[in-house]
C-alpha cells in the first residue's frame, strides 16, 4: 500500500463511485428492470436485490478510501 | 392457529444458552443449532422462516454483548480509523487505526460472501447429516491450524499492538474470507478465524481477540439487515421466546468471551478440535437412526 501513483488513485476513484452508483441501481431498480449485463436480471421479476446493493456500496466505499489513502504522504503504512 | 408452538419457551430457552456459548467457542452455533433439535427430536428445521427470525434475534444478542464487551477497544479502534483518514495513512505506530482497517479489509470478504453465498450453502447444507459430517471436518480444520501454527516473537505487551504488528492486510483478508466457511452448518466462523490468526503468528489469545473483533460487525450486521424478518409475518408467534432466547444467549455470550480469553492465555484449540470431531463422527452415525 505505499505506491502513489495518480493512475492508481484514478483508478480507485472511478471504481468506487461506479459501484456506488450500481449500489443506487439495485436499490431502486426491480429484477426486471436491471441492465441484462448486471448479476440478477430477471425478466419479469418485482424482486428488488437490496443485498446485492449493498455489497456493491460497500466494495465501492472500500475503494475511495483506498484512493483517499494513496493520496497521502509516502512515509505512512497504508 | 400452528404458529402458537412453532417453539416453546422452553426450548427457546436451551437454543438460546446453546447460541451463546457456540457463537464464540469454536464449534459452530449454526451446526449445533441444526443437529441438537434432531437429536432431541424437536420438530424444528433450519431453513423455517419462523427459526430464521428466532436465530435473528440471539445473533443480534450476541453481536450487542460482543459490543459491549469490547466497547472500549472498539472507541480505540474507531478514532484511530477516524486519524488516519485525517491523515490520509496509517502512522507506523498507530496500532489502533491499523487494527481497525484490518478489521474492515477482513469484514469485506465475509460479508461480500455472506450476501451471495448464505442462501444457496444453506439450502443444500440444512440437514443434520451433512451438519454433522462438517462438525467432524471442522475438528480437523481447528487441529490442523494448530500443527500449522507459525510461532512469532511476542514484541509488545499491548495486545492490539502485537495483533497489529502480526497481521498484514492481505492476511486479514484471508482471515476474514475464512468466515465464509461458517456459511456451512458444522464449521465455525470462531474457529476459522481463530485458526487463519494461528497460521499468520498470532498467540491463541490474540487469534481469540482478533476472532471476536472480527466477528463482531459480521454477526450485528447480518442481524440487522434481518430483523425485519423478526417484525414481519414470519416472527409471528416467536416474538416472545426470541426475546427469552436473546437474553438466555446474551448471558451465556458473555460468559464464553470472558472464559475463551482467559483459556486462551495458556491453552490451545485443541480440546475443541477433540469435541467437534467426536461429536461429529458420533452424530453422523446416530442421526441416519433417528
Amino acid at each position: 500500500m505505499n505506491t502513489r501513483s495518480p493512475l492508481i488513485v484514478a483508478v480507485a476513484a472511478l471504481l468506487g463511485v461506479a459501484l456506488i452508483v450500481i449500489a443506487i441501481v439495485y436499490w431502486a431498480e426491480p429484477a426486471s428492470s436491471l441492465p441484462s449485463f448486471f448479476p440478477g436480471h430477471q425478466a419479469g421479476s418485482p424482486h428488488h436485490h437490496f443485498k446485492h446493493g449493498i455489497a456493491s456500496f460497500f466494495v465501492g466505499l472500500a475503494a475511495l478510501v483506498f484512493a483517499w489513502f494513496q493520496t497521502g504522504k509516502k512515509n505512512a503504512a497504508a | 392457529m400452528i404458529v402458537a408452538s412453532l417453539i416453546s419457551y422452553a426450548q427457546a430457552i436451551v437454543l438460546g444458552l446453546l447460541q451463546g456459548v457456540s457463537e464464540l467457542f469454536p464449534i459452530s452455533s449454526l451446526g449445533h443449532s441444526v443437529i441438537l433439535p434432531k437429536l432431541l427430536g424437536w420438530n424444528i428445521h433450519q431453513n423455517d422462516p419462523y427459526f430464521l427470525s428466532f436465530l435473528v434475534a440471539t445473533h443480534l444478542a450476541t453481536a450487542i454483548v460482543l459490543l459491549l464487551f469490547f466497547w472500549r477497544d472498539w472507541v480505540r479502534i474507531v478514532r484511530g480509523m477516524g486519524r488516519s483518514l485525517r491523515d490520509r495513512g496509517i502512522a507506523p505506530d498507530d496500532h489502533d487505526a491499523k487494527l481497525g482497517w484490518l478489521l474492515v479489509v477482513g469484514t469485506i470478504p465475509a460479508g461480500i460472501l455472506g450476501l451471495l453465498l448464505e442462501h444457496p450453502l444453506r439450502r443444500i447444507f440444512a440437514s443434520p447429516e451433512s451438519a454433522a459430517i462438517f462438525l467432524l471436518l471442522n475438528g480437523f480444520l481447528l487441529y490442523g491450524a494448530e500443527l500449522l501454527r507459525r510461532r512469532a516473537p511476542e514484541t509488545d505487551t499491548d495486545d492490539d499492538a502485537r495483533i497489529a504488528k502480526q497481521v498484514g492486510f492481505p492476511q486479514a483478508f484471508g482471515v476474514g474470507a475464512a468466515q465464509a466457511l461458517a456459511l456451512i452448518p458444522g464449521f465455525s466462523r470462531s474457529g476459522a478465524t481463530m485458526g487463519g490468526g494461528l497460521l499468520v503468528g498470532l498467540s491463541n489469545r490474540d487469534a481469540a481477540r482478533f476472532a471476536f473483533l472480527l466477528a463482531t460487525p459480521i454477526i450485528g450486521a447480518a442481524a440487522i439487515l434481518k430483523l425485519p424478518e423478526l417484525f414481519g409475518p414470519s416472527g409471528d408467534g416467536v416474538r416472545g421466546q426470541a426475546l427469552v432466547g436473546s437474553l438466555c444467549s446474551a448471558v451465556t455470550a458473555y460468559i464464553a468471551v470472558r472464559v475463551l480469553l482467559r483459556f486462551f492465555e495458556t491453552n490451545r484449540l485443541t480440546p475443541f478440535a477433540l469435541y467437534c470431531g467426536l461429536a461429529g463422527a458420533v452424530c453422523a452415525a446416530v442421526i441416519p437412526f433417528l
